[in-house]
């Protein structure tokens, strides 16, 4: 009930206006109901943690900081509204959001009313090649998986791979990108073929890759294909490593491929909250698993998390207005420590370097973060 | 003259928004339009013709992705692709109801929500290589009009209400036609439809092709707005949302329909101070209604036929034929 008052009082607080005490708005995009509702919330609850740390420190400069939080239901056609709220409140820059065409929707609006917007979990490529000036994201682009994938392949030492995807457009897309920067780097590509998803058997094909016997498979579909491999690769008796991407972090793998079959799997994602390193990070973490009973159920509230720490630096040394904002995060923000490591963006917005990381299942069916 | 009052007074209060609402709210009735345009087709087929349809928005989705690729692709200008894309959509719509025509009731009902998710899954999948998978396809223009670049919120105001205006009164003419009094009956009874010699098939199928035709039309408004297009917005739950609009406001009225999307579409947003509640608020307003007003709120009202009047018409003018036998010897 008491949260609820407080709601309200801060809505009366927003139609007050720019009337009222000083104070630095800051927007919160995210999907607080509809199917990504889940997401909404973590990210939400970790900017508030984020805004009441600060504002017991003393907020920016001595000025409190307001977070807005506006629900984009996880729907381009509610972002449009959400966004356009946000910018009436007058938000000095914007977090989020989550969904690519949601974020989507947004950016043109953010764009003429010259607000800044830092996406956390927009993957979608295009978003920054749209040159908007105030468009940045914490989190990664579709298109580094590839790199990512190609660098594990390299370092665990591989150098015949069977090369597998799915022909769904995120499989597909990922073997196409991986493709040429595996030969780029000497790997040898002894099969480069579809499968079926959702079929019961896969062992055709996994008899025609053993003939060519590659020293690795590269799998770029789902989960369920991937465990269904595992398993069948077990029952024909060939061991021989699979590495995938980030679509087989899930723990259903091991149930489908049995804890033994399962076991040696390796895949690239982004880390999950609890692998963070960083003494901030387990220490914010702990603060949060403390306050919520759990962790963040995925990396992207993190992320919106760096997102607003990274505002929050840019607010503190250059000033809140959208220019100078926007002229810090390009040029000035270098090596910033943020959750997830360090943080720079490049002149498009994206982040500079990549957030993925290799695990390795075990024998216990855990997902262990790799050095 | 004081019949003519409420449409002045409603012409007057649509002129009122651009010129004091604020862009965020400006928004709010561009969506509350585009819901009431695609519920208007919607209830031709739910409310008129009384036929479950629960996958609208995949109608909506063939006339976006329509517009969205000839614009891309062909740079056909968005307006010249409206009326391909409502064909398109009606012709999409010839093709998949014509087998399911004949189901009734909560049959129809499973095998429409079953079209629009083959319809999502497959703009998802990138089908022909066309609709650009799951990111959709970027880059669509806005919509000119004589020259005149409509972007602003404001403009959008214009053309969005603009077409409701016509489409009401287009369905209010085809709602009293011999069409729409067919659909009615069919609605009320089939069985007697058929037993006073209207070609019930063929009806509803009509009835389907022409919501289909319109709700493609509104994809291509839809798309011009946002300047892209993705799966993302052609979900199970915007056709959801759009059958509760028909069936709250009142199934088969199209003041009721209209009703329906400022409060479907609307009250989330005048809720959104109450964030965390407004989801509640709106399942709570949506169950009590049901309970209260099972016909919606302004349920359709039987026609009104002066059947007296219409005897009489029909007796008129036609020659007494007692006359005849008087001057029998």
């Amino acid at each position: 009930m008491k949260k609820i008052a407080a709601m309200i009082m801060l809505a009366l607080l927003a139609w007050a206006g720019p009337g009222g005490a000083q104070e630095i708005k800051i927007g919160l995009m995210c999907p607080l109901t509809g199917d990504w509702a889940q997401e909404g919330r973590d990210m939400q609850r970790f900017l508030e943690m984020q805004v009441e740390d600060l504002n017991a420190a003393g907020g920016i400069k001595g000025i409190p900081v307001r977070l807005i939080v506006a629900d984009d239901g996880g729907n381009p056609r509610s972002a449009n509204l959400a966004a356009q709220r946000l910018v009436e409140s007058q938000v000095a820059a914007v977090v989020g959001t989550y969904g690519s065409a949601v974020t989507e929707a947004s950016q043109g609006i953010y764009d003429e009313a010259k607000v800044v917007q830092i996406a956390n979990g927009s993957t979608a490529i295009r978003l920054t090649e749209k040159h908007f000036t105030g468009f940045f994201r914490t989190c990664t682009r579709d298109d580094f998986q590839g790199r990512a994938v190609a660098r594990a392949v390299t370092r665990l030492g591989f150098r015949k791979v069977a090369l597998v995807h799915d022909n769904s457009s995120y499989a597909k897309g990922l073997a196409v990108e991986v493709e040429p920067l595996l030969q780029a780097a000497g790997v040898e590509i002894v099969y480069y073929d579809a499968l079926t998803p959702g079929e019961r058997d896969y062992s055709t094909i996994i008899t025609k890759m053993k003939t060519l016997s590659p020293e690795a498979v590269v799998f770029t579909g789902y989960y369920p294909e991937a465990g269904m491999i595992l398993r069948q690769m077990q029952e024909m008796g060939w061991k021989v490593p699979i590495i995938g991407g980030d679509a087989t972090n899930n723990l259903t793998i091991v149930e489908i491929a049995g804890r033994e079959a399962a076991a040696g799997y390796y895949f690239i994602s982004p880390p999950g909250p609890q692998d963070l390193s960083g003494e901030e990070a387990k220490a914010f973490m702990a603060e949060y698993e403390a306050k919520y009973g759990q962790m963040p159920g995925s990396i992207f509230a993190v992320l919106a998390g760096d997102a607003f720490k990274a505002l929050v630096k840019a607010i503190t040394e250059a000033g809140s207005d959208y220019e100078a904002i926007s002229s810090y995060l390009h040029n000035d923000l270098k090596n910033f420590d943020g959750f997830t490591g360090p943080i720079a963006f490049d002149a498009k917005g994206d982040r500079v370097g990549d957030l993925f990381r290799l695990y390795r299942i075990d024998g216990e069916g855990k997902f262990v973060l790799q050095p | 003259m004081i019949k003519a009052l409420p449409p002045a007074l409603v012409a007057f209060l649509l002129l009122l928004p651009p010129l004091v609402c604020s862009n965020y709210w400006l928004d709010v009735l561009n969506a509350i339009g585009v819901s009431a345009i695609l519920a208007f087709s919607l209830n031709l087929i739910v409310g008129q013709a009384g036929m479950f349809h629960m996958g609208h928005a995949a109608f909506c989705a063939v006339g976006a992705y329509t517009t969205a690729i000839m614009n891309t692709a062909l740079g056909t200008p968005v307006l010249w692709t409206m009326p391909l894309a409502g064909m398109a959509a009606g012709f999409f719509a010839l093709l998949v109801a014509r087998p399911i025509i004949h189901l009734r009731g909560d049959y129809l009902l499973l095998v429409t929500i079953g079209i629009v998710e083959i319809v999502r899954i497959a703009l998802t999948q990138d089908i022909f290589g066309l609709t650009g998978g799951a990111n959709g396809i970027a880059g669509i223009d806005r919509p000119y009009i004589f020259g005149f670049r409509i972007y602003k919120p404001s403009h959008f105001y214009w053309l969005i209400w603009g077409m409701a205006g016509v489409t009401i009164v287009l369905f209010s003419y085809l709602e009293r036609s011999r069409f729409g009094r067919a659909l009615n009956y069919i609605r009320e009874d089939n069985l007697a439809a058929d037993g006073i010699g209207i070609n019930s098939a063929a009806y509803k199928l009509g009835a389907f092709v022409l919501g289909a035709f319109w709700a493609g039309m509104v994809g291509t408004i839809l798309v011009s707005k946002m300047t892209f297009v993705s799966p993302a917005f052609f979900t199970f739950w915007e056709s959801v949302v759009l059958f509760v609009i028909v069936i709250l406001g009142g199934a088969g009225n199209l003041k009721g329909v209209l009703l329906g999307a400022f409060l479907v579409t609307g009250l989330p947003e005048a809720f959104r101070d109450f964030e965390g509640m407004r989801m509640f608020c709106y399942g709570a307003a949506v169950i009590l209604l049901m309970i209260f007003r099972p016909g919606g709120l302004l349920p359709s009202r039987p026609g009104d036929y002066n059947v007296a009047e219409f005897m009489k018409k029909l007796a008129g003018p036609a020659p007494n034929p007692r006359s005849g036998e008087d001057k029998r010897p």
